[in-house]
């Protein structure tokens, strides 16, 4: 499976609804995966896979509601359209509260489906964007020494270099080369810009 | 004017016998009736005998009616008092025959060597011819015939007084055993030339034969005393059964005429002069209920028992009515069946009042079933939105694919294909749901209960999803069909499953577990049990939860599980409730299966 190409995963235990929904979506020219359990699907799914979930919510044994929770836990934050036969009311709030992002009742109208899911698509290639844009953060960041890492934190705080070498027992100059090189390692090319990457990724 | 007597009594016991044949009785006694006036005519013959001849013949020809008069006797005997040895009969027989064999083989007979010369004696104011001549040896075998025969005749009345029947011992065996050893005595004397007189064996025997036609006679008016109390306990019979609004009949089997009480021929729509016949019945007989009742007396006919059926007449006003039958059947003496006797009673109004019952049942059980599908609504709009949104979804791809530079014509055809199929499902759910709310008569046919209780679990499969209750089924193979209405099954099921449900709403997620099983048990037919692993029923309400109107939930109406009960009942089955030994209530009832293959 490529991971380039966004696809829809679908969990429904009917096969009729299964094979009919999963035909709709791929005649509108997305790719498709279909699973005719919850557990099916959590043994195959490969995280790094992009695209969202269409998940019926009524299902012996593990439902979607808790594969929803089972998906959270694991760190998959793959973005989730419920879809149910009659939607109560609870059981919607519980979805809604958990992240889900759509909840729909069965028969569903492609037009509804078509678009929620490419909001789903959408929203999962955002925040596959926002991750790797952190996850280069964190790389940048991985490869700072102690005391670099030292020197950022009194930087992004904003203190002088002269109040950093009093701080931490040394002199000015040599916190201006180690400043220097957390400045380059980090790609930043004024402290503003450190500031900011550092916000990405919860550093303050 | 002993051989006439004779005679006429003689005549009178032939006719006995030739309307009734099986009375033997009567023909031996005429046997022996008419040797006696033979015997009387031959010794006639020889006191009126003037020569030696003549009386010669004459006492030769005596021994034929005295054989016959002592074969009749030792056959009255053996027929009559039902006694007497058989090796004892036959001595008798044979020694008897010998000596009627040797009279005709020696010369001049076997009483005498030979004849000499006669001479007149006086006799009672009379002169009869008396023998002179030399007595021969072989008549002992005569006389031992005689001793033999009294023998028989003796012991044959010590067993029957042993039996208890002393009078007949007495006046029978007692006057037989009297005139025989008075008449062998007298007989050996006159022979023997110890006395001079005649002989005169058939005045002794006819005592015997008086003695015998008492006997008889005693009996014919004992029969009639019986007929005249068979008459009147009849009569009352009629009577008690007029009170009590019962029509008798009594069917004759060889000619299938009917007699039968004014009672009966007003419940039938017969007049009082008509005359009646099996057939003229079986036209008054409901046509749907014909050939039960000829199946049913067939039987009864056949097995020689008697029966109970109920079954409508249709009187020639059109009027139905209902007639509650039981009858009898009777044996002859042969062991055969002769004749039917019945008693039928009107039971229409009954057959209302449990019409009207089975009515309201019906009714009951139909309210019970709306709202238990009201309580189901959600589930059942689950079961047919699956097919629909597989429609929708279906069709709406295939808009999507035709509208396609290149239409793959495989994949509309499956599309449509699904789209027929799905479309097939929800006319299935709708089906069902319309006979569960359908107020239809109930159908007793043989089903399957395994597939009844797999269609009924369908009907809830997602009520008890979104309950997040398991369900585990384990259904016993290949179980003989039961008869039973497969709406009215579902019914109790449901209602047992969804009550298992509900005792589990308080388990934690993973202990919410339905069991239904079936199995076949010995004697009950087929037993089906829900099973839960609720808190249980507290011992005092095991019965009480079968009431109407009691119920331990907020919602509850109570009458759940009193129609399950009535349903159950009225499949002639059980249903109860027990606490399992672990954990959790299990409810259980019995279905019959068809006979044939009951275990």
């Amino acid at each position: 499976m490529s991971n380039d190409s966004p696809t829809v995963f679908i969990v429904d235990d009917d096969p009729g609804v299964l094979i009919g929904v999963s035909r709709l979506i791929r005649s509108t020219g997305l790719k498709v995966a279909s699973f005719g359990s919850p557990q099916e699907f959590l043994e195959q799914h490969d995280p790094q896979a992009p695209g969202c979930l269409v998940l019926d919510v009524a299902m012996p044994e593990l439902n979607g509601l808790e594969l929803q929770e089972a998906l959270i836990k694991m760190g998959c934050p793959i973005p989730i359209i419920f879809l149910t036969g009659h939607g109560t009311v609870p059981a919607s709030v519980k979805a809604m509260k958990s992240g889900a992002l759509d909840f729909l009742s069965k028969p569903v109208d492609e037009k509804d489906l078509i678009a929620a899911i490419r909001i789903a698509i959408e929203k999962d290639g955002l925040a596959r964007q926002t991750r790797a844009e952190k996850d280069e953060i964190q790389q940048r960041l991985d490869t700072l020494t102690p005391r670099e890492h030292e020197v950022l934190t009194h930087v992004i705080s904003g203190r002088l270099n002269k109040q950093i070498a009093f701080d931490l027992g040394t002199v000015e100059k040599t916190i201006k080369v180690h400043r220097a090189r957390v400045m380059e390692k980090m790609k930043a090319n004024s402290v503003a810009e450190l500031v900011h990457l550092c916000e990405r990724i919860g550093i303050k | 004017m002993v051989a006439s007597a004779s005679l006429t009594l003689a005549l009178l016991h032939l006719l006995i016998w030739l309307r009734r044949r099986q009375a033997w009785a009567s023909l031996w006694f005429f046997i022996s009736a008419t040797g006696t006036s033979l015997l009387a005519l031959d010794e006639l013959w020889m006191m009126r005998s003037q020569t030696i001849a003549q009386y010669t013949s004459a006492i030769r020809w005596l021994h034929p009616p005295a054989f016959l008069v002592i074969l009749a006797l030792v056959g009255f005997v053996r027929v009559y008092l039902r006694a007497g040895r058989p090796w004892l009969t036959w001595t008798t027989v044979a020694v008897r025959t010998l000596s009627l064999v040797l009279n005709f083989i020696l010369t001049p007979n076997l009483n005498y060597r030979s004849i000499t010369g006669l001479h007149q004696v006086q006799f009672f104011g009379d002169s009869v011819s008396v023998a002179e001549g030399v007595p021969s040896p072989w008549m002992l075998v005569g006389q031992v015939s005689f001793i033999l025969w009294i023998i028989f005749v003796t012991d044959a009345a010590v067993s029957v007084w042993r039996r208890g029947e002393r009078r007949r011992a007495v006046m029978l065996g007692g006057s037989i055993i009297f005139f025989a050893l008075t008449g062998s005595v007298y007989a050996v004397l006159t022979l023997w030339k110890i006395i001079d007189a005649p002989v005169m064996a058939s005045l002794l025997y006819m005592g015997v034969v008086l003695s015998m036609a008492y006997e008889l006679s005693h009996d014919t008016a004992g029969a009639y005393k019986i007929g005249e109390d068979l008459k009147e306990s009849e009569h009352r019979l009629e009577l008690a059964a007029e009170a009590a609004q019962l029509g008798v009949w009594v069917r004759d089997l060889e000619t299938d005429e009917i007699k039968a009480t004014e009672k009966w021929r007003m419940l039938f729509g017969f007049s009082n002069s008509r005359s009646l016949n099996f057939n003229l019945l079986m036209e008054r007989v409901h046509f749907n209920d014909r050939d039960d009742l000829i199946h049913v007396l067939n039987n009864a006919i056949a097995e020689a028992s008697s029966y109970e059926l109920e079954y409508r007449v249709v009187l020639p006003d059109q009027q139905i009515r209902w007639i509650s039958s039981h009858g009898q059947v009777e044996l002859n003496d042969r062991g055969k069946p002769e004749r039917v006797i019945g008693l039928s009673m009107d039971i229409t109004q009954r057959k209302a009042a449990e019409l009207e019952a089975l009515q309201q049942r019906q009714e009951l059980a139909h309210l019970a079933r709306v709202t238990m599908l009201g309580e189901l609504s959600g589930s059942m709009a689950h079961e047919l939105n699956q097919p629909l949104t597989a429609i929708l979804s279906n069709a709406q791809a295939a808009q999507n694919f035709m509208a396609q530079d290149n239409v793959d014509l495989n994949e509309v055809k499956e599309i449509l294909a699904d789209i027929v199929e799905q479309d097939h499902r929800a006319g299935e759910v709708i089906r069902r749901l319309r006979l569960l709310l359908k107020e239809g008569e109930v159908q007793q046919q043989p089903v399957d209960v395994n597939d009844v209780l797999e269609e009924g679990l369908k009907l809830i499969r997602n009520d008890l999803v979104n309950r997040g209750v398991a369900l585990v089924s384990r259904f016993a193979p290949s179980l003989p069909p039961a008869i039973g209405d497969r709406v009215q099954l579902q019914q109790v099921l449901v209602n047992l499953v969804m009550n298992a449900c509900d005792a589990m709403s308080d388990n934690a997620a993973t202990e919410r577990r339905v069991t239904v099983s079936t199995e076949l048990s010995n004697g009950d037919g087929v037993l089906c049990s829900v099973s839960d692993l609720g808190p249980g029923i507290p011992v005092e309400s095991l019965e009480q939860i079968f009431n109407f109107f009691f119920t331990t939930k907020s919602h509850g109406l109570g009458v759940g599980l009193s129609v399950c009960r009535s349903i159950i009942v009225a499949h002639h089955g059980r249903l109860w409730a027990a606490n399992n030994v672990e954990r959790g209530a299990t409810f259980r009832f019995t279905l019959p299966v068809t006979s044939e293959e009951s275990i």
